[in-house]
């Protein structure tokens, strides 16, 4: 019977990546727009391409190097090892590698997809636009649909061909850490880039020569645009794939302990995303806009009616199958969470509410005041997330407990409650970088007011949507994450150690200051990695524009792809030191200081981690919608004392918000998986 | 090459140029290798006007291209006091050209703007550059800086503007800001209030202020007037500035 639901599911997921192959030849289908738009988008999609081209190659000997370690490493019977006796089993090596790997390629393959329908798309949105604000939303959002649906539809095979092939839990982990690995290179890749980028467009363009966002006189223009791309579409899909697949992976590992009923529950968590992928499938049908509508109504509907449909397959699943009542509150739980959570993230990031507009208001003090403002709204965004999570978290934990099954596991099945309807959310997010793309064409191949002004409609819409999906993203990251504490806990007692993570023992206080310490050192490495790497933009920038008057004259065009080449080798080489403290902090405290470390190491960086990441997205996304209020004319508008300090506030929340916050949810599950995997070798040999 | 006069009010003076109107609104914005930006105010001047005080036939006789064949950018011919010395007949359109070198032409009109009853915000340009809240008209305004006998302060020719003032020109104490960019809020406040009640017509705000103005602030146009002439160069409406001259608009309002 279970062989059944892991061959629907493989259906299922064939079905999602058939819709999103048949809606990137749609978008393809679509008019490409002038000559001028054409040319323009063919710079973004070149730079676009080149970039992942060498982020690729780069993974590529990243997932050699690792692979190989792994198979090694696997291939030794780490149980004999204890009785001093130690043998090799180089399939079981093999098969891991192999796991790994092709987990990294599913996750490329999706983010290769979503980027590659966004390079097609925002041309024909800018296209569409000059017809109507309607036509222009649906091509976006189906083009967005490509990366989300793609996206669920890998993950779903990958992980069930994988568990058909070795029926083991362990190795459906393997293919979840070779899918952290390349989404923690390419969401904290892609955040550097965009930001190098966007900070040295508007430092040396707005700021310095005074020409408009996206003027094709600015030399950065194309690299700004090219970072959309990277970072917040191939990103983003790498960073989501990772949190979905390391969600259900969290939970077939800890189904695996279920005795007679193991099978049943480790294939529990991707029956869920399969009707996750099912209702997205139905949900995406409802969102569509009229020409006089508001899009971000339409995303906000899509999502809700999504939610329903799945909790009500969910329920269906529970009775018919007889399925124990814990899966389906926990389930609920988590969507309902995940729900509040996205939309309490928007509270404090959108311009209707108190602290923007508030963080605003005090600009006309100063730089200063506006970033103490946006900080200390940032922190108090927090609080709602957090109250969300452990809501989730106790709620799961009891409602599954009185219905009879392991708590922890009820833990693990909110998280993928929150994700399963990913296709759905990673649509909706998808969807941003592309109009602000078609916003920037529009503008560079000067397609007209009326365009801009469409353009400015759709992109508005998708700054909620990402606010949402980065609420919903983090917090499904910290519940995953807490199951995979737990299933990090189970491997390490399977080995035959005892484990016992208490607050009185010193060895775990000091794993857990070391793993408090990670995120904040993490952040700040990806952060000095975009400042350092701006600067050196800056200076191209400042060389263009002395060495070729005719540049702002019109008279001359800038040199764009030295800028594109700038910011894709900074990003690719400022990846080495947070990926190697990403994979060898954990490991390194571990065979250190033993496992008991290790969990309070886990522990420490899930608290920073996840409270790290909600500040520094929401305080980024405030600092920006504060500047855009300001630029609709309040408080004095754009060239105002305000303006100008609110500028300032948007430039440092950049790479809060795109750079370092986003990349701590797949840093923390990046720790989890290492130290899971590495588990029952840590048990084995530690110092301490 | 034609050669072109222009009278440039940021700063005042007056230049032979081989350049076009938006080809010099670009090159005296944007600057070449010398790194001279900012925005830039000039009319263009009849190619016939001639006076005494200035040695324009000499100044064309330098204007000649580049040995590569490129055109003479500018050839200063006076920097001081250039406009009491202008026949204001003499100027044609009005350019103002935004920081990133985008040009909008202004024609001079007869339609000036009729009295209101609200309060004035006037940011003078040529040849003081203080900023000046009233309670006088632009006309009357402009005859009491240039034509009043009696007047301790005058000056023998004016260039100004007439800033918006939204809320704030009927109720100084508690009008909102909204989109006005000025700095200083509660001081222009006080100074609104003060012309408003007591016996002055007119308060200096800011006695050194930089004649550079955000062009979305301006209420109506720019006025230029000496002893025997007033003429206006009326700003078309935000909404016409924001459908047909899109570009210039967007730059104007970084």
């Amino acid at each position: 019977m279970s062989e059944v639901w892991i061959y629907i599911g493989i259906s299922v997921g064939v079905l999602s990546i058939g819709v999103a192959l048949y809606l990137y030849y749609w978008v393809k289908r679509q008019d490409p727009g002038t000559k001028e738009a054409q040319e323009v988008a063919s710079w973004i999609k070149e730079g676009a391409q080149t970039y992942l081209k060498r982020l690729y190659i780069a993974l590529t000997i990243v997932s050699v190097i690792l692979g190989f370690i792994i198979a090694v490493i696997f291939s030794l019977n780490l149980g004999d090892v204890t009785q001093n006796s130690l043998t090799i089993t180089p399939s079981n090596g093999i098969r891991m590698a192999l796991a790994f790997v092709f987990g990294a390629l599913c996750s490329a393959v999706a983010g290769y997809m979503g980027m590659g329908v966004a390079v097609e798309a925002n041309v024909r949105t800018a296209t569409a636009a000059k017809e109507s604000l309607t036509k222009a939303f649906r091509l976006s959002f189906y083009a967005g649909s490509v990366m989300g649906l793609a996206m669920v539809g890998l993950a779903v095979i990958g992980m069930s061909v994988i568990f058909l092939l070795t029926g083991q839990a362990e190795a459906v982990l393997g293919f979840s850490f070779g899918a952290s690995t390349l989404a923690l290179l390419a969401k904290a890749g892609g955040g550097i880039y965009t930001k190098t980028a966007d900070i040295a467009a508007d430092l040396v363009g707005k700021i310095e020569v005074g020409i408009p966002e996206d003027d094709p006189r600015n030399p950065a223009v194309v690299a700004d645009n090219v970072g959309d791309n990277v970072g917040d579409v191939a990103g983003m899909g790498a960073d989501i794939f990772d949190s979905y697949v390391a969600s259900v992976v969290a939970v077939m590992l800890l189904g695996a302990t279920f005795g007679s009923e193991s099978q049943l529950y480790m294939i529990i968590p991707m029956l869920l995303c399969t009707l996750g992928i099912i209702a997205s499938l139905l949900g995406i049908q409802f969102v569509r806009v009229r020409e006089n509508g508001k899009p971000g109504a339409a995303l906000n509907r899509g999502t809700i009616i999504t939610c329903l449909l799945f909790a009500i397959m969910v329920a269906a699943l529970v009775i018919l199958a007889e399925l124990n009542y814990g899966i389906l509150w926990a389930t609920l739980t988590g969507l309902v969470t995940g729900v509040i959570i996205g939309f309490t993230s928007d509270y404090f990031t959108s311009e209707d509410h108190k602290p923007v507009v508030e963080t605003a208001r005090v600009s006309g003090s100063g730089a200063a005041i506006n970033i103490i403002t946006g900080f200390s709204y940032g922190l108090m965004s927090v609080a709602p997330s957090i109250i969300g999570i452990v809501a989730a978290t106790l709620l799961s934990y009891y409602l599954a407990e009185t219905s009879g099954i392991s708590g922890i596991y009820g833990i693990g099945i909110s998280a993928v409650g929150m994700l399963a309807i990913s296709g759905m959310i990673v649509s909706a997010d998808a969807y941003g970088p592309i109009v602000d793309n078609a916003r920037g064409i529009a503008e560079m191949a000067g397609m007209g007011r009326e365009v801009i002004e469409r353009a400015d409609i759709l992109d508005a819409a998708g700054n909620t949507a990402k606010a949402i999906t980065k609420g919903f993203s983090i917090s499904a990251a910290a519940l995953t994450v807490l199951a995979l504490f737990a299933a990090y806990a189970e491997t390490v007692e399977a080995a035959g150690i005892s484990i016992e993570i208490s607050l009185r023992n010193p060895i775990v206080v000091a794993g857990v200051l070391l793993g408090a310490m990670t995120p904040p050192i993490f952040s700040a490495l990806t952060m000095l990695s975009v400042t350092h790497n701006a600067f050196d933009m800056i200076e191209e920038i400042r060389r263009q524009f002395r060495e070729k008057p005719g540049i702002l004259a019109g008279t001359e065009k800038p040199d764009y792809a030295t800028c594109v080449d700038l910011a894709a080798e900074g990003a690719l080489s400022s990846l080495v030191l947070p990926a190697l403290l990403a994979v060898g902090a954990p490991l390194l405290v571990g065979f250190i200081l033993g496992p008991d470390a290790l969990g309070g190491f886990l522990g420490g960086s899930i608290f920073t981690g996840v409270i790290f990441a909600l500040l520094m997205a929401n305080s980024g996304g405030l600092w920006d919608n504060a500047k855009k209020y300001i630029e609709t004319g309040k408080f004095g508008g754009p060239g105002s004392d305000a303006h100008k300090a609110s500028v300032v506030g948007d430039t440092v929340g950049d790479p809060f918000k795109d750079t370092a916050g986003p990349s701590l949810n797949t840093l923390i599950t990046v720790m989890s998986l290492v130290s899971s995997l590495f588990a029952p070798i840590i048990a084995a040999f530690h110092l301490f | 090459m034609t050669v072109h006069l222009y009278l440039s009010l940021l700063p005042e003076a007056l230049i032979a140029s081989m350049l076009n109107p938006e080809e010099f609104g670009a090159y005296y914005a944007v600057g070449t290798a010398k790194k001279s930006r900012g925005k830039a105010m000039f009319f263009e001047v009849n190619p016939g006007f001639r006076n005494d005080h200035f040695h324009i036939e000499e100044a064309i006789k330098r204007c000649i291209p580049h040995e590569d064949g490129r055109p003479k950018s500018s050839i200063y011919i006076s920097i001081y006091r250039v406009l009491e010395h202008m026949d204001l007949s003499a100027l044609k359109e009005l350019y103002l050209v935004t920081q990133d070198g985008r040009t909008l032409s202004l024609k001079s009109s007869d339609d000036i703007p009729c009295k209101d009853d609200g309060l004035h915000l006037y940011q003078e340009i040529i040849p003081v550059t203080p900023l000046v809240a009233s309670r006088l008209d632009p006309i009357s305004f402009y005859e009491l800086i240039v034509k009043n006998p009696t007047s301790l302060v005058t000056v023998p020719a004016i260039c100004f503007v007439e800033l918006r003032l939204g809320e704030l020109a009927q109720d100084p104490e508690m009008g909102l800001i909204e989109d006005l960019p000025y700095t200083n809020s509660d001081h222009l406040r006080q100074c609104l209030s003060d012309v408003k009640t007591k016996y002055v017509s007119t308060k200096m705000v800011d006695r050194i202020h930089s004649a550079v103005f955000s062009y979305r602030t301006v209420k109506n146009g720019i006025f230029v007037g000496n002893s025997k002439q007033l003429r206006y160069y009326p700003m078309p409406s935000q909404e016409t500035l924001r459908s047909e001259y899109y570009r210039w608009w967007r730059s104007a309002n970084m």
